[in-house]
Order: structure tokens, then C-alpha cells, then sequence
């Protein structure tokens, strides 16, 4: 933690100096702190288990050479019975010692991971979009879900499984050496051998495992994206071409299992082969010494045991290897995101608003989203609460940059945006945000009902809802659900139309009583009905709210009260429709050509 | 149908079958005769002043029973475990080779995600039980009879049977537990994708999120669905860490019993000390099986629910087949519909009724009317997507029934509503996937679609990839590919479903003067919502709750005032209110 500390002060120093984070597997390993009593409980447990795996075959041993060679008088404790029993004993007692070591470090490992999840969630909720917009979705996802599961596995098998193998490994060498050096060191020779042909091939094995991962990954994606175009691949006849590109994917695919097979059928016999192999240098040495009483039977007998026993862990250990390394790349993924922190929004730091009148200053505003590629010059504009202002000009001329700044979502670089007078950047963003409802083109719904996506997570009674529906014009078609507010919204809310989704979004912002109301109004073909439905309900919303819309109806820049015309991010005209068009600039030159298409075929009309 | 082609399958690799299998028995003996080897030697070197050759002969016996079980091994893993991945591909070949085949109607019905689990995970259950599953079992059958076998031998039937008192037990334990397990486990699957989920949906949403400051009931409701997902974990492992302790613990009852009982018979001398040893390496060998019981099991009970799935879908016929005259002449384009009406499979409603057409070749026809009018089932039925009757639909007089699949929908260009790409080049995507397309033609196509020159902005040009991991066109871009996609074949007949809804009205214009052009004496169908694009067309049909309300020409249908005109009227309002359409 400290040197983590210390790392945040250099940081805030000399943001130019590259700061040398921990490595991430030290990071790891300091997650694991909070549990260590687990831990450790679990590593004692591990060490129990492994040390009563080692006494099994001496029992063996003492068996054999004791009473079955040299015939050793049988008495009281000194027994086969009693041998028998204690194995049986030690065999219990390290069955209970290992499910309490594997419910131990499985509860530690999953409370690390929750917490590592929970942070990695936390972060994401609080990184500005600046950084969301930079980062694809589905790399968050990855990162909140598959990168931290990458890393469990780590924790709860390899850790655990790390020291149980080393342990056990220096538990057999130990007690073979204790036993009989030269046997020992006999057995040994075979091992480098076992060692180096495990993890050649598993490192094989495992790549091409990941060749076969993609593969099929690619082979999910072919049949989708064939399976939703399967009618246009018909229409067009194109069943053969397609044909014929997922029998090459499914050829490949193939040919990557072959290997699989091909190396598995050398791996899978290998233990018992290098165990012949031990057994038969065993025999043919310890022959000689046995004939001149110098070895006995029982001691050869446990070291064919041994042998055995050597194998797992030493396959266990080719398999950690390969786990870390692919947990590691999780893990630096993982602290690469949480290690922005410095950027994370903090909600609550700045002056306490409780209602925002709604007045709204643009001073001298420029804004970039990347270095000097000024999307925003020089913009300034005043808007008086309860006024509406509509901004209009061709797509990528800055109209959403200037509605997505309101609330904060971006640092302007110059200027001033000052609500009810003071700078944005010093009011609370919890309290500005609650304050400002926002409506963009494509509605997002949440999985779960119609009120949920109405509150939120807030609490609200049903009546406030159905009035909130009401007023966005939405109660008719939500009262004609079965479920009525409490109608299941599917993911997206696939099953409404885009006009339905639209007027949801409307009783969503009215719901939650703001004082500045932003709109992107929707380009898409509504029928119209719906379209009466969106103007009816866009005027309830902006009564007595101060209002912000990116307009593409005439309606609504016709009600505007102050009409703002941006082109390549500054503004040219401002004023009413009808100053506008007496001004005969910019924003006359847009309506009249929108209307050309119109007058055109009004005029073949009025000819024919 | 799927068991069919399984048989099929086996039959035609019996032979390595066979070779496979009797190796499979081989590698089973060839490892059994170990124990009995090494307790022949222990018993050697327990004699006084034993025979040092016949030490060196066992010893060479057991290096070559270590070579003996790795080529075997070998031989029999390639063999029965290559044939099952050779199983698995061939049957996801044969599955999407029908798949092809099936008809929208069923793709209507199924989910496309249940489809492509038939395609992974069905076939991949299929695989591990005709291969790992079988394998798994002949080799414990075999092993178990001979170690068993053996055992006897070694020790005394009586010795045997008592040691292997508590096997039975074991298997019961294992089956019981097993399925708690697997239970368990689901859960903590279910619980899993529910974190997904909500980390799906979150971060999709996360700008309605920061806007209605979420964020912290966000992070508490994530943090409940964490709790649940270490719960479920947590009570997972609270079973599964049973299992192995279970089996070494009643294994070592056996183990026990040997080395009490079987220890007294060597002292009481009815055995040998090798005999012993060798009774306990047949007890070790037969704990891999039988511990294996239980995932032998649910393999097996997996692949039997998958192939069943599977063979639902193989024993789907497809709807749409070649017509019984399987006529393939080229097809002119000269189209008449004789009182035609038609309902969907599976419905009772008419989408159609009583609809009858003309369109000689050479003519433009537009259709409009109100969503669910009928407009698209004409398209989809002239496609042969949906079977009509006989006698109703005439392509050339040739009834349609009467044509081979191929030979009719050669003749069409479609231009679909959800215009449909696929994630490889733009060129691809125009060509369909079909060699044989000149540069310059492929060009052309675009330009009379005018998406040439948006295709030449892009950085590669017409090799420009599309989708996910490519460029994201827009609606528009998206429709006007699709128009070049279809005009590239210079089909008999062109339709056009509500194809030109995303184009700005300009682009619209042009779209329409090319095609003037280039469909000079070729069958046209203009499906539209928007009126512009059929205004110029030989004959508008206006279609009202399936059926035909109005026909005439722009002029003809303005002057009558009805449907036609008040659709006209409503439009030039919505026209005149959106103000610069031509921006988007």
C-alpha cells in the first residue's frame, strides 16, 4: 500500500515521468492480504494433506519389511492390524484436512474476486465519458467479466495447487533421500527428462488450444451472421460460396484438433511410461544390493510409489505455468483500468445546489475532445430560465458536443459555462445532473418493467409514474399492456417501436422533475401519429423548463425562443424564425433548400 | 436423419474402428500385465541367492510393456479419438449444409442463438460421447475385468471380493453427489451470466446512467448480484470438495482390508509377497475407472439429449423445394398474379387476398401502402421464400411451382427492408461472394447506386471490411450496397422492398434516373413507403389490409382523390416539417 502511495505523490509531481507500478503479479499477491488468516489456515492444511500423502507408502514399507520379509513378531500396536488402521486414520484425517483447505481458499479467493469486481464495476461507473467514448464496450465487459475470471482460476488453482505441488515435490525428495540416497538419486535421473517433455508439450498444446479456441469462436460467428442472412444468402443463391467458406473454417478447425489429439496421445501415456521406465532403473540397480542384504524389498516396493506420485505434480506445475501467464495478462488489463483513478468523477465534491433555476451562460466556450481539434469556438449564448433555445446546423457542426457539455460530461479547455450564475465545474455534478434531463436520438431501456426504466433506481410511487406517463403522452399504449407499468421491458427494449421508446424516455425525464430539459430530437421514420404524440409531449415537457434541443422539425425551431445556428463549431446566427428568415442568411438557405423537394412536386401537382 | 448420419459415419470408418478398438483392448492388457510383473520380480529378488537373469528379464519385460502401452496408446487415440473429432466436423458440415436448406419460415420460429448451440455444443456433446465417453468405457470394462481377474489370481476370490466390498458404495456416493454438484454448478453458471449481463447493460447504458446520477444504486445492485454469484460458489465447492476425499477414504477401506487380510495370507504362506504387491496394483488400477463412473455417465447423458436435438433439426424438411417440373430456362421476366391470396403458415389472417397482376416485361411496378399492407408477402412470395399455390403466380406462363429454385431466383435482384451485410469487403458483399465480376462492373454497380464515391473515401476502397471489426456504415450507405449488390446481376427482375427509406430524397432522385437507365426492358418492382420513389413508375398499386385498393398510374391515382392522394397529402405536410432531411 505504501509504495502505492508513494507512487500517486510522484504521480501528481511530474506527470511526464514514467511511474513504475508494481508488478502485477506483486499486485496480486497484495490483494490477497485481507485474507491471510485463510490463507495461511489453508497453506498449514496443504502441508498436513501432503505430508500424510507421504507417510502412505512408508506404511507400506514398514509392512513388507517388517512383517511380511522378516517375519517381525506381531505385538500390541506393532502390528499389519494396526498399520492398517493408521493408514486408514491418515488417509481420513488428510480427506478432512483437504476439504478444509478447498472451502478455505475457495471462500478467500471468491471474496477477492468480488472485491476485485467491485472495483473494477465502481471505476467504470465513475470514469468520465471522455474515456468510455475511447474505450469499445465490449472491452469493459471483458475486463468486469472474463479478465476477472482469468484471475480466479489463478487464485484458486494456482495458488493453492503452486504450493501443494512444490510441497508435495519436496516432500517426496526428501523422504526418498531420507531413505536411501543412491535409490534416490537413481529415481532422480529420469526426472529433468519428465520435466522437459511435460512442458514442451503442454506449452503445445496449450497454444494450440487457443488456435482452436479462436477457431471455434470463429465458426459461432460464421453460423450467426449466416443463420440471421440465411434468406438473402438464398435469394442470392450464395449457398455454395458460403458453402465453401465454412468448410475452410471447419477444415482448419479440424486440423487444430487433430494436433490436440496427436500430442495428447503422447502426453497421456508419459506418466506411466517414465514410471516404467524409474521402476526398471530401480530394479536393475537395487538387485545387486538386495542380493547382499544392503536394500530392502519394501524400501523398492515404496520407491515405485514414489515414482508415481512424482508425475501429477510435475504436470500440475507445466499447467500453473501456462494459467499465470495467461492470468497475468488479465491482471495487467485489470490494473491498467483501475489505475485511472485520477480520472474517475467524484460526485460530491463542489457547491450544494438543491434546485437549479436554470439559467445557462455559455462564455466564450472551446472545446476539443482530443489536443487542439476544436470542435466548439468561441461559442457564447444566454439562456433565461424557462426560455428554449433549438440549435440547428448540418450533422458534425457541434450541436450534441454543446448539449453533452451541460451536464458536465466533459472539461471545456476555455471559457465559461455558468448555471444560475456560477461556473459548472464548481457545483456538485450529483446536484447538476439531477437537475438536467437528457433525451437523446437512440433511447436506451434497461431490462426489467416499464417503471424501473421510468425511476431509475429512485423510489417513486405508481401514481407519480403514471402521471410522469401520462404527461409524455405514453399512458395509452402502456395502459394497453396486460402488465400495464409493470410490463416486462426485454434487453434495449427490442420489443417497442422507436416512437414508443421515445415517448418512455420523455415520462422518464419528466418523472424526475428537472429544471433544464436537454433533446436530441429523433431523425428516424416515426409514423405519424407517434410524431403527434412526440410534439404533444415535447411541449408538456418544456413548459416552465428551460430547455435545450437539437431541432430537425420546423415545429419546434418555430417555438423556440432563441434559434442558434452552428456551422464547423461557432455560431453564425442567432435569433427567432422569423428574424432568421428575414435575415436571409445561413439558416433561410437551409429551410429554402429543404423545401425545394416540396415545392417541386407541389408544382407538378398544381400542372397536373 | 442425424442417427443416420452417424451410422453412416461408422460404417464407412469401421475398419479403423475395429483397428482402433483392438488396440484400445491391447493398451488394457498390455498395462495390466505390470503389477503381476513387478510382484514376479519382488518375489525373484525376496529368495535367497536369486537368479539374476531372471531379474534382467523382467526388468526388460516391463521396459517393454511401457513401450507396448505408449504405442498402442498412440494408435488407439488416433484412431477413435481423431475419428469422433472427425464425427464432429462432419456432422457441423452436414448440419449447416441444411441449414441452407431450411426455409424463412423456420428461421422465423428459432432462435438464432438455440441454432448455433445445435452447431457447438450439441455436436461438441456428440463428440465426447462417441469419442472420450466410449473410449472411457471400453477401457474401464476391459481394465476392471482384467484387474479383477488378476486379483483373483494373486490373492484368493475370497481376498477379492472382500476388498472390493466398498466399490459399490462409492459409485452410489459419487452418482449422488454428482448431481448436486452439477446442480450447484448451474447455478453458479446462471449466476455468472447474470453478472454479465448487468455488466452488458450497464455500460450499454451508461450515458442514461451518469445522466440521472445512477451511478451509486448502480454499484449496489451489481454488488448484491456479486454476494449472490461468492454464495453460489461458495456452496458449490461446499459439495464438490467432498467428492475426492470421499473416494481416497472408501478407497482406502479396500486398501486396508488387503493389506490386514492379505498381509496374514502372505505370513500364513497361501501367498506370495508378490502376489500381494501385485494385488495392490491391481486395487490402484481399478480406482481410475471407477472414480470415472460418474462423469462417464452425464457424458453419456448429454450426448443422448444433444443428438436428440440435433436430430429434431435434421428431421426438418425444408418447406421450399424445387419445384416438381424442376424447369431451369432462363427466365425473361414477364410476370402475371392471378387471384392470389395467401396467409402465413400458422396463421389464420389473409396477408393477401385476392390479388391479381400484370407486369409485362420491361415495366416498373410500385407498391405502397401502410405497414402491414401486404407489400413485402408479394415480394416474398414471386422469391418462392413461402410455397403458393398452384395455378396462382405465373412467371413467363410457367407457373412457379413448376421452376427449379435456381433457376428462379436467378432471375431476381432483391433489395431487402433490414439491409443485410456481412462482415467481409465491400467487394465481396457486392459480389456475393461470386468470382467472375469484373473490376469495372463492380464499379458501375456501385455508381448507379451512387455509393461509389463513398466506397472510395474509405482508406481500402472497395476491400474495405464492414462490420464489427470493421467500418460501421450507415443506414443508408448500408441500403445503397444492397442496391448495388442486387443490380450487379442485371437480373430479369429487380425488387426494391422499401429500399430507398434511409437515401436522402436527392440521392433517391438519382438512384431512380439510373435506373431508368439501366433497366431499360427489365421487369422493376418498387416496394415504397415514401411515394417519390414510385411516382414515376408504369403502374402504383396501393394495397390496403391485403388487398389491392387502388391501381393507375402517379397522375391517374392524384386525380382520383382516394387512398393514394391522402397519402400524398400527409406525406408533403411531414415533408414540409422535417427541415433538412437531406443532412442525414
Amino acid at each position: 500500500m505504501e509504495c502505492m502511495q508513494n507512487n500517486r505523490k510522484t504521480e501528481t509531481k511530474s506527470s511526464t515521468k514514467p511511474i513504475t507500478k508494481p508488478h502485477s503479479i506483486v499486485r496480486l499477491l497484495m490483494l490477497m492480504r485481507p485474507h491471510m488468516g485463510k490463507i495461511s489456515l489453508s497453506l498449514l492444511c496443504v502441508l498436513l494433506v501432503n505430508a500424510a500423502q507421504l507417510i502412505k507408502p512408508y506404511i507400506l514399507k514398514v509392512v513388507i519389511d517388517d512383517f511380511l520379509i522378516n517375519h517381525a513378531e506381531q505385538r500390541g500396536f506393532y502390528s499389519i492390524a494396526s498399520m492398517g488402521i493408521l493408514y486408514f486414520l491418515i488417509v481420513v484425517m488428510g480427506g478432512l484436512l483437504s476439504i478444509t483447505q478447498a472451502n478455505l481458499i475457495n471462500r478467500a479467493s471468491q471474496e477477492i474476486m468480488k472485491d476485485l469486481r467491485n472495483r473494477v464495476f465502481r471505476t467504470i461507473q465513475y470514469l468520465p465519458l471522455s474515456y468510455l467514448d475511447k474505450t469499445s464496450s465490449g472491452r469493459l465487459i471483458t475486463r468486469a467479466t472474463n479478465d476477472v475470471e482469468a484471475i480466479s482460476e489463478m487464485y484458486t488453482d494456482v495458488i493453492i495447487n503452486l504450493f501443494k505441488d512444490i510441497f508435495l515435490l519436496v516432500g517426496i525428495i526428501y523422504t526418498m533421500l531420507a531413505l536411501n540416497i543412491r535409490l534416490a538419486l537413481i529415481s532422480f535421473s529420469i526426472v529433468p527428462l519428465m520435466f522437459l517433455l511435460v512442458f514442451l508439450l503442454k506449452k503445445k498444446i496449450r497454444e494450440n488450444f487457443r488456435r482452436m479456441k479462436s477457431l471455434i469462436g470463429r465458426i459461432n460467428g460464421f453460423m450467426a451472421e449466416n443463420i440471421s442472412g440465411m434468406k438473402i444468402i438464398q435469394i442470392f443463391r450464395g449457398e455454395k460460396e458460403k458453402l465453401d467458406e465454412f468448410l475452410k473454417l471447419n477444415g482448419e478447425y479440424f486440423k487444430t484438433t487433430l494436433f490436440q489429439v496427436r500430442m495428447n496421445s503422447i502426453l497421456r501415456p508419459a506418466a506411466e511410461i517414465f514410471q516404467n521406465l524409474a521402476v526398471a532403473i530401480l530394479l536393475w540397480y537395487g538387485m545387486g544390493k538386495i542380493r547382499d542384504h544392503t536394500l530392502e524389498i519394501g524400501i523398492l516396493y515404496a520407491f515405485t510409489t514414489y515414482i508415481k506420485q512424482f508425475f501429477a505434480p510435475i504436470s500440475n506445475l507445466a499447467e500453473s505455468y501456462t494459467t499465470i501467464q495467461s492470468a497475468l495478462v488479465s491482471a495487467d488489463r485489470i490494473f491498467e483500468l483501475l489505475d485511472q483513478e485520477s480520472l474517475l468523477e467524484d460526485l460530491d465534491k463542489g457547491i450544494s445546489m438543491d434546485r437549479i433555476e436554470g439559467n445557462i451562460e455559455f462564455k466564450n466556450v472551446w472545446f476539443a475532445y482530443n489536443g487542439d481539434d476544436w470542435v466548439l469556438k468561441d461559442i457564447s449564448f444566454k439562456l433565461e430560465k424557462g426560455q428554449m433555445a433549438a440549435f440547428v446546423g448540418e450533422t458534425g457542426a457541434g450541436k450534441t458536443t454543446i448539449i453533452s457539455l451541460i451536464n458536465g460530461f466533459y472539461k471545456i479547455q476555455k471559457g465559461q459555462i455558468l448555471i444560475d450564475g456560477i461556473d459548472i465545474n464548481k457545483i456538485k455534478k450529483r446536484d447538476l445532473r439531477r437537475n438536467i434531463a437528457v433525451v437523446l436520438q437512440d433511447v436506451f431501456l434497461f431490462s426489467g418493467d416499464i417503471k424501473k426504466n421510468i425511476t431509475l433506481n429512485e423510489e417513486m410511487s405508481d401514481e407519480h409514474v403514471i402521471r410522469a406517463l401520462e404527461a409524455a403522452c405514453a399512458s395509452d399504449f402502456v395502459s394497453g399492456f396486460p402488465g400495464g407499468i409493470y410490463e416486462p421491458v426485454m434487453e434495449r427494449g427490442s420489443t417497442f417501436s422507436a416512437g414508443q421508446r421515445q415517448l418512455l424516455s420523455f415520462a422518464r425525464a419528466i418523472a424526475h422533475n428537472p429544471s433544464v430539459f436537454v433533446l436530441d430530437e429523433a431523425t428516424a421514420n416515426i409514423d405519424t401519429q407517434t410524431e403527434q404524440l412526440i410534439q404533444k409531449a415535447i411541449e408538456n415537457i418544456t413548459r416552465g423548463r428551460t430547455t435545450l434541443v437539437i431541432a430537425h422539425r420546423l415545429s419546434t425551431v418555430r417555438n423556440a425562443d432563441k434559434i442558434i445556428v452552428i456551422d464547423d463549431g461557432r455560431i453564425v446566427e442567432t435569433g427567432t424564425h422569423d428574424e432568421l428568415m428575414r435575415l436571409g442568411g445561413y439558416y433561410r438557405k437551409m429551410i429554402d433548400e429543404g423545401r425545394r423537394q416540396v415545392e417541386r412536386t407541389d408544382f407538378q401537382m398544381a400542372f397536373n | 436423419m442425424g442417427k443416420r448420419i452417424i451410422v453412416n459415419f461408422l460404417k464407412k470408418h469401421t475398419f479403423s474402428y475395429i483397428v482402433g478398438i483392438a488396440f484400445m483392448l491391447l493398451t488394457s492388457y498390455i498395462q495390466s500385465r505390470y503389477p503381476k510383473v513387478l510382484g514376479e520380480t519382488i518375489d525373484i529378488l525376496s529368495m535367497e541367492n536369486f537368479d539374476g537373469n531372471l531379474v534382467i528379464k523382467n526388468i526388460i519385460i516391463i521396459l517393454l510393456l511401457a513401450v507396448g502401452t505408449f504405442i498402442t496408446t498412440f494408435i488407439w487415440r488416433n484412431t477413435v479419438i481423431a475419428n469422433a473429432r472427425n464425427l464432429e466436423c462432419h456432422l457441423r458440415e452436414m448440419l449447416y449444409k441444411h441449414f441452407q436448406k431450411l426455409s424463412p419460415e423456420y428461421y422465423n420460429k428459432n432462435k438464432t442463438g438455440d441454432l448455433i448451440a445445435y452447431a457447438i455444443n450439441d455436436i461438441s456433446a456428440v463428440r465426447q460421447t462417441f469419442g472420450p465417453a466410449t473410449a472411457m468405457t471400453i477401457n474401464g470394462i476391459v481394465t476392471c475385468v482384467i484387474a479383477i481377474y488378476s486379483m483373483a489370481q494373486a490373492g484368493s476370490w475370497h481376498l477379492t471380493l472382500i476388498a472390493l466390498l466398498p466399490i459399490p458404495l462409492i459409485v452410489v456416493f459419487m452418482l449422488k453427489i454428482g448431481k448436486l454438484i452439477q446442480k450447484r454448478f448451474r447455478r453458479v453458471q446462471e449466476c455468472f451470466a447474470a453478472v454479465s449481463g448487468r455488466v452488458n447493460e450497464n455500460i450499454n447504458g451508461i450515458r442514461v446512467i451518469k445522466a440521472y446520477t445512477q451511478e451509486d444504486s448502480e454499484i449496489e445492485n451489481f454488488q448484491a448480484l456479486n454476494d449472490n454469484m461468492v454464495e453460489a460458489n461458495v456452496s458449490m465447492v461446499r459439495v464438490s470438495s467432498l467428492l475426492s476425499p470421499a473416494i481416497d477414504i472408501s478407497f482406502s477401506i479396500s486398501f486396508v482390508l488387503n493389506l490386514i487380510i492379505g498381509g496374514n495370507m502372505v505370513l500364513s504362506g497361501s501367498i506370495s509377497l508378490g502376489d500381494f504387491t501385485a494385488f495392490n496394483g491391481y486395487l490402484t488400477m481399478i480406482l481410475n475407472p471407477v472414480t470415472s463412473i460418474g462423469r462417464v455417465i452425464n457424458i453419456l447423458e448429454r450426448g443422448m439429449a444433444s443428438l436428440k436435438r440435433l436430430d429434431e433439426v435434421f428431421n426438418t424438411r425444408p418447406q421450399i423445394r424445387d419445384g416438381e417440373k424442376a424447369i431451369s430456362k432462363k427466365i425473361e421476366g414477364d410476370i402475371v398474379i392471378h387471384g392470389l391470396s395467401f396467409a402465413y403458415p400458422g396463421t389464420e389472417t389473409k396477408a393477401l387476398e385476392d390479388i391479381s397482376i400484370k407486369i409485362p416485361k420491361g415495366h416498373t411496378v410500385g407498391i405502397v401502402g401502410r405497414t402491414g399492407s401486404g407489400k413485402s408477402t408479394i415480394a416474398n412470395l414471386l422469391l418462392k421464400l413461402y410455397n403458393v399455390e398452384r395455378g396462382k403466380v405465373f412467371i413467363d406462363g410457367i407457373d412457379i411451382n413448376d421452376y427449379s429454385l435456381e433457376a428462379l431466383r436467378n432471375a431476381f435482384g432483391y433489395v431487402p427492408q433490414d439491409n443485410f451485410l456481412f462482415s467481409a469487403s465491400i467487394k465481396d458483399n457486392i459480389t456475393f461472394f461470386k468470382p467472375g465480376y469484373s473490376d469495372s462492373e463492380i464499379e458501375n454497380a456501385a455508381k448507379n447506386s451512387c455509393i461509389y464515391d463513398s466506397i472510395i473515401s474509405f482508406p481500402d476502397g472497395f476491400d474495405t471490411i464492414l462490420g464489427e471489426r470493421g467500418v460501421n456504415l450507415s443506414g443508408g450507405q448500408k441500403q445503397r450496397i444492397s442496391i448495388a449488390r442486387a443490380i450487379i446481376r442485371d437480373p430479369a427482375i429487380l425488387i426494391l422492398d422499401d429500399s430507398l427509406s434511409a437515401v436522402d430524397t436527392i440521392t433517391e432522385t438519382k438512384i431512380l434516373e439510373n435506373f431508368r437507365r439501366i433497366r431499360k426492358g427489365k421487369t422493376t418492382i418498387i416496394i415504397a413507403h415514401r411515394l417519390s420513389a414510385v411516382e414515376s413508375a408504369d403502374e402504383i398499386i396501393v394495397m390496403e389490409k391485403g388487398r389491392i385498393c387502388e391501381r393507375g398510374t402517379h397522375e391517374e391515382l392524384l386525380a382520383k382523390g382516394g387512398v393514394y392522394y391522402g397519402m400524398y397529402a400527409e406525406q408533403s405536410e411531414d415533408r414540409n416539417q422535417k427541415l433538412y432531411k437531406t443532412y442525414h
